[in-house]
């Protein structure tokens, strides 16, 4: 009812005119009042009514590629209840269509099932806000492919496990697809990023290849670190993150610090010990570690004799302490062998001689075979010297043998027996064959280096001499073949005192031989000497001893 | 000596090139399958398909890159009235708009809309280059591109058709799907409504055009060889 009708007014006077006085009046005036009141308002609410604001068209989202919902925010209502209408028109086609469900996706939104949603298809979208007054549309709005729209829901469930096995702790993150997205069809590929941050560091970035699970490695003990995830449908829009989960690497080295306190306590221990040790048997440890060196030294040689600087005491030292090289020694030999006759006194008297019972050095390995003549096969007239390792014979022990010999060999000079055809022949001579080898008769053919001719005996001064080809089987002399072949040659004849008939050389003939078939012969050589000189064959030259022919020939005679 | 370790080495390197090419030529012709051959032939088409897919993906991702260049490039303002008139010469195939349409309709229909799409898209990409390159509308970044869409769009067309033969040879489709010459591909190569197209509506087509041809086959793969990785 109208607020200025006739009859309103027409009651109004009515009430006024009315004989109910004073009390109907202030009942009169305050209705009145309500009703002026009543009016104002109508008034107003009439005037500010409007056909509805214009909405507007938000944004459109595809979770999964099948399905969208587009939102809408709008206007002002104009004061009277407004309803709001969606329309769109796809791509290629006049038809509009209405919004097939404005319900599902909450307030103001619309709701593409997937029979009304098409892929590679143009929509236009408008938005129509409908009140008492009037309607009001909204801007158009185009989604030139549904492709572009598309941003899916986070991953679900994404579970952060700390893997402290082994030494090396890592993450092990774990998630689900977003809800309604179909991965099996082939229709969508889906794609993860990872994202991972150390307290406030920068984060890093993950993109994982297989579709639930990650494994992340490089993390600190004992540092806090916050893993979130977010997918991508076929190059779209990302989705949002997802909430964050917080981790801590448990700290391992507060867990093992008792383990190493320990270790350490355990190695201090022996390592005090060692230092006890070393530092109380200093000079113990110091002497092993460090053997001292022995300074050179020469046997038999006073060092502080040497350096007083006296002459003879220097001669003394050097040479009756040296090992001179056979060959001088041979020849003092064969000097004094040469110097020898019949009777003992002028041996034993000879100074030289008496000098040399001090040493005699004889090479070292070498044994000193000296056999009588008288007793071949015993030895115990005999001495057999053998040499020890330093090259140095007894003294005494040599003297004592050279005598016996000596004295045995005297007799039986004349006898010109064939027993000492065995071995060496020693006669007095004193010839001492050194051997190289231990052995009796018939042993190897090892080298024994001298080239001389055996001396069988004596005879006045006539020195037999046993030829090579001759030799006996029982004689022991190795090597002869083979030193023919040096610069020695053998001799073969001795003629007179002071000549001495060479060999010629036919050492191919006598190495053929074996030694067992020797036999001794022995040669008068004194008997062909007298009937001349046989100096054609080879080289005449003179007799040094044992037919070792030296070049420079030393010859006494008595 | 040295006068032999001349022609001795000459002999010893010519040996070892011969075992050399003899194993390579060798290797060449050794097929990856053994003995299982009904399984290798499925594992070789999954590995195609792979390829190929592969491939189109890749062709999507630079027209996508060109489009979006020359939108800010050539376009500035959104609002056009030219785009809602907005036709793609390739608008009569029908292709499926959805996941349930593409997997309900038959694979060799499905293999046929392939095929279609890419015999339609042979000679406009090539003009496109032309052009581009002719009146150097893009910068040489863009030029590069152009080309190589254009190379990419002939050698996927090829690679498809080389699935669809294995695909026929191991009786996983029937001998009905058209090839190259099949009429449907002559008459949308044949249809010159595509010299009228601006190039920003060609770029636009095209970038939707790879996008279905990438996402059926996907499809197609998931339905014919599914456990190899779908």
């Amino acid at each position: 009812m109208s607020l200025l009708a006739p009859s309103y007014l027409r009651d109004i006077l009515k009430r006024c005119s009315s004989s109910e006085t004073l009390r109907s009046n202030k009942q009169l005036f305050h209705s009145i009042e309500a009703d002026l009141i009543t009016l104002l308002l109508l008034l107003s609410v009439r005037l500010c009514a409007s056909p509805p604001g214009k909405p507007v068209l938000i944004g459109c989202r595809s979770p999964e590629k099948e399905t969208f919902t587009c939102w809408w925010e709008p206007g002002f209502n104009g004061g009277l209840p407004t309803r709001h209408r969606l329309f769109y028109e796809k791509e290629g086609s006049e038809e509009v269509h209405e919004c097939p469900d404005y319900w599902s996706a909450g307030k103001n939104s619309c709701f593409f099932g997937k029979e009304q949603t098409s892929i590679w298809v143009e929509y236009s979208l408008t938005v129509v806000a409908f009140n008492a007054l009037g309607n009001t549309s909204s801007d158009l709005f185009k989604i030139d492919d549904v492709m572009k729209i598309v941003k899916p829901y986070t991953p679900e469930n994404v579970t952060v496990l700390v893997n402290d096995t082994a030494n090396t702790p890592y993450l092990c993150v774990s998630w689900n697809h977003p809800p309604k997205v179909d991965t099996k069809s082939g229709w969508t590929t889906i794609k993860y990023e990872l994202r991972v941050q150390k307290e406030d560091n920068k984060p890093e970035i993950f993109h994982p290849n297989k579709k639930n699970s990650f494994k992340v490695y490089n993390v600190d003990p004992g540092a806090t670190y916050t893993v979130d995830m977010r997918c991508q449908l076929d190059q779209s829009s990302w989705s949002e993150w997802s909430t964050a989960s917080v981790v801590k690497i448990p700290n391992y080295f507060q867990n093992e610090k008792p383990f190493w306190i320990l270790v350490s306590i355990f190695s201090v221990i022996p390592l005090l010990a060692t230092i006890c040790i070393v530092v109380l048997k200093r000079k113990f440890v110091k002497q092993w570690l460090l053997p001292p060196v022995p300074g050179p030294k020469i046997r038999g040689v006073d060092v502080q004799l040497l350096k007083s600087g006296r002459a003879e005491d220097v001669i003394n030292a050097l040479i009756g302490n040296q090992n001179f090289p056979p060959a001088a020694a041979w020849m003092d030999q064969t000097e004094e062998y040469l110097l020898v006759s019949d009777s003992n006194d002028w041996l034993l008297t000879d100074p030289y001689i008496s000098q040399k019972k001090k040493s005699l050095v004889i090479p070292a390995g070498v044994q000193l075979e000296i056999q009588c003549r008288t007793s071949a096969p015993a030895q115990s007239d005999c001495e057999n010297a053998e040499v020890g390792k330093d090259g140095k014979v007894e003294p005494d022990h040599l003297a004592q043998t050279k005598e016996s010999v000596l004295n045995v060999a005297a007799p039986s000079v004349s006898s010109g027996s064939k027993e000492a055809a065995s071995g060496n022949a020693a006669g007095p001579t004193g010839y001492v064959d050194i051997q190289q080898h231990k052995g009796t008769q018939g042993a190897g053919p090892n080298a024994a280096q001298w080239d001389y001719s055996w001396v069988k005996e004596v005879n006045g001064e006539t020195i037999f001499i046993l030829k090579n080809e001759d030799a006996a089987a029982g004689l022991d002399v190795p090597g002869w073949e083979e030193n023919t072949a040096a610069d020695y040659s053998r001799v073969k004849e001795v003629n007179g005192d002071d000549v001495v008939l060479l060999q010629k050389h036919d050492s191919a003939d006598s190495s053929c031989k074996k030694k067992e078939d020797r036999s001794a012969e022995w040669t008068n050589q004194k008997a062909k000497s007298r009937h001349g000189s046989d100096c054609g064959k080879g080289a005449c030259l003179q007799i040094a001893g044992n037919g070792y022919v030296d070049s420079v020939p030393r010859f006494y005679v008595e | 000596m040295t006068a032999h370790i001349r022609p001795v080495c000459a002999v010893w390197v010519g040996m070892v090139c011969l075992v050399f090419c003899s194993r390579l030529s060798g290797m060449k012709a050794a097929s990856i399958c053994g003995n299982a051959q009904a399984e290798c032939h499925f594992l070789s088409l999954a590995n195609l398909f792979d390829r190929v897919i592969q491939h189109s993906a890749r062709m999507h991702g630079i027209s996508n890159d060109l489009h979006s260049e020359f939108e800010l490039y050539f376009l500035p303002s959104k609002n056009q009235v030219s785009r809602v008139g907005r036709n793609c010469h390739t608008s009569n195939i029908l292709t499926p708009n959805g996941k349930e349409n593409a997997q309900r309709i038959e694979r060799e229909e499905l293999t046929e809309v392939i095929m279609k799409l890419l015999a339609a898209w042979r000679d406009p990409l090539w003009h496109f280059h032309q052009s581009v390159a002719r009146n150097h509308r893009f910068n040489g970044y863009g030029s590069n591109k152009s080309l190589e869409m254009s190379d990419m769009a002939h050698e996927l067309r090829k690679g498809v058709q080389k699935v669809v033969e294995k695909m026929q040879t191991l009786g996983v489709i029937s001998n009905s799907v058209g090839g190259l010459a099949s009429p449907e591909a002559l008459l949308a190569a044949d249809g010159s409504g595509w010299r009228f197209m601006k190039d920003s509506d060609l770029l636009y087509c095209f970038r939707r055009d790879s996008n279905k041809i990438q996402n059926y086959l996907k499809i197609l793969k998931c339905r014919i060889v599914p456990e190899h990785g779908c």
